[in-house]
């Protein structure tokens, strides 16, 4: 058996134990890589500064646990965001398995940005229907959800003085794993009722959403951890993204070898067959 | 230092015990893999069962009929109920009102909406001019191929989308001018599968980046370093399952 056909037949555990030290190594020992920040994240940063006090941002958290690797620090890098900013910041989920996620995250930012509930922020949880949820929302936010999480009634909190509909809505961002997501909050949203709207996804969705991207029809993306990093830079509050940076370019090279070295083998295997 | 919270530890726990249970099928496929396997859907379903009986039943239906007296929503009620006939043999046929007033709303509502959305505002972006006429200067023409905008940039795409389509444009075939132009499209159809692949990477070695943080976080002190602990035990068990399977000898029927 020639060396091309041994590295052929290799142990695939072994490939997991190389994959597993490239991420395990930089995440103990950070290099700190420079992080270049995009243009379509950069969109949702500028959105968000240039919108005034007290103006209403609506985040909706349409992941669960699967994708919350990618999409959790996207959320936590935008409410503090718009917590610095003094947003009235209304959050919710069209996702009924990211229900307690989502809970769990938006009052553990808010508690650390010290804001009270009811004034500063809202949760208000899930409601069934996908696209309908969007389209009521579009008519009539408290038929949507006549009451948050906590079962409190939408109509006699603060922090939606003044919204009746998502027409009021002075940003909207839908972190999305999938469907519903910001491809729905587009067509059943933005379109018809005609507010702002930007996106964040995880890494396999993000090709789908770049021609919204480039035709406008949303504002900016936040693409994956990589995304979230560039997203925590601008802010200039690192946390778990940045951090996983390192182990993500080094478990690139080390797939960018694989794949090289594989087609070496490949061929070289080929020739010596004729 | 403060002591975290108890339920801050058993989480810490029950997160590593099974995130190290669902690795350990990277050496091979075994009992305890299934045992966090079956939790993964067992837990999912019954928290989305949970969740949507307290909000749909409870919230949206009972409460409102029962304390503000909407008798209207005993319309959707009614058509919902419909769906369950689906049990009874005799009465099936009922079912079909409720999928038919589902069918017809959700088409309604969604193919003017992803036409509009999808087909023309698309098409509207992909027609853009490829020169412009700036005042004075005439025409101008911009290479920056990393500005969408720019005019290169509508060449690429216009080629892009023309090749492609004229690839599963099969009612001729596919030679001379043809060929090169269906060649193209094959190309075009290449980058975009391989930047697909490349994000598709990106997104699961951030799954394991996630996985590996946590794991990371509770080898501390202040968690009773569950992921020591129970990486000993799982390397551990594994060792002991394969013993067992090397003991026992394979059942032939």
């Amino acid at each position: 058996m020639t060396f091309a056909e041994r590295m052929l037949k290799i142990d695939r555990r072994i490939i997991f134990l190389m994959i597993g030290l490239c991420t395990l190594l930089p995440l103990l020992y950070p290099v700190g890589l420079p992080i270049k920040v995009s243009s379509e994240v950069r969109g949702v940063y500028d959105h968000i500064e240039s919108l005034p006090e007290r103006s209403v941002f609506l985040l909706s958290i349409d992941f669960d646990p699967a994708s919350k690797p990618e999409l959790y620090p996207q959320a936590v890098a935008l409410l503090r965001h718009a917590f610095r900013k003094h947003l009235r910041v209304v959050t919710m989920t069209l996702w009924v398995s990211g229900t307690g996620m989502a809970d769990q995250l938006v009052t553990q930012v808010a508690k650390e940005m010290g804001k009270e509930y009811g004034t500063d922020y809202a949760f208000l949880g899930w409601s069934p229907g996908g696209q309908a949820v969007i389209i009521n929302m579009g008519q009539d936010l408290y038929s949507a959800f006549p009451s948050d999480y906590n079962g409190k009634s939408t109509k006699d909190l603060p922090v939606l003085d003044g919204v009746r509909s998502l027409k009021d809505v002075g940003y909207m961002v839908s972190l999305g794993a999938g469907r519903p997501g910001v491809e729905e909050w587009y067509v059943f949203g933005k379109d018809k009722y005609k507010f702002e709207l930007g996106g964040g996804c995880t890494g396999v969705m993000a090709p789908g959403l770049y021609p919204l991207l480039r035709s406008g029809q949303i504002n900016g993306l936040i693409g994956g951890l990589r995304g979230a990093a560039e997203y925590e830079n601008l802010i200039g509050q690192k946390g778990k993204a940045v951090a996983g940076m390192d182990a993500q370019s080094a478990t690139h090279l080390a797939i960018i070898a694989l794949v090289i070295m594989c087609n070496l083998f490949y061929f070289s295997l080929r020739q010596q067959r004729g | 230092m403060t002591a975290l919270p108890f339920e801050s530890i058993i989480g810490a726990w029950v997160a590593t015990g099974l995130t190290l249970l669902i690795f350990s099928f990277l050496y091979k496929d075994n009992p305890l893999f299934k045992l966090a396997e079956h939790l993964y859907v067992g837990v999912s379903v019954g928290y989305v069962i949970v969740k949507t009986y307290d909000t749909v039943i409870v919230h949206l239906v009972v409460k409102p009929i029962v304390e503000n007296g909407e008798i209207a929503l005993l319309i959707p009620v009614a058509i919902g109920m419909l769906m369950l006939t689906r049990y009874v043999p005799k009465a099936a046929w009922m079912s079909r009102y409720a999928f038919a007033f589902i069918v017809g709303m959700g088409a309604g509502l969604a193919i003017p909406r992803t036409v509009s959305s999808f087909i023309l505002k698309q098409v509207e972006d992909t027609i853009r001019p490829l020169l412009s006429m700036a005042g004075s200067d005439g025409v101008t023409f911009s290479m920056n191929l990393l500005n969408p905008d720019s005019h290169l940039n509508a060449i690429i795409i216009l080629l892009g989308v023309s090749s492609v389509l004229f690839y599963f444009f099969f009612s001729i075939e596919h030679s001379g001018v043809g060929k090169a132009v269906a060649r193209t499209g094959i190309l075009f159809l290449m980058i975009s599968f391989g930047a697909g692949f490349g994000y598709t990477v990106m997104a699961r070695m951030s799954l394991l980046i996630g996985r590996l943080t946590d794991l990371i976080e509770f080898s501390d002190a202040s968690y009773g370093r569950p992921t020591v602990w129970l990486s000993l035990l799982t390397v551990g068990a594994l060792f002991l399952l394969a013993r067992r399977g090397r003991e026992q000898p394979p059942d032939i029927h």
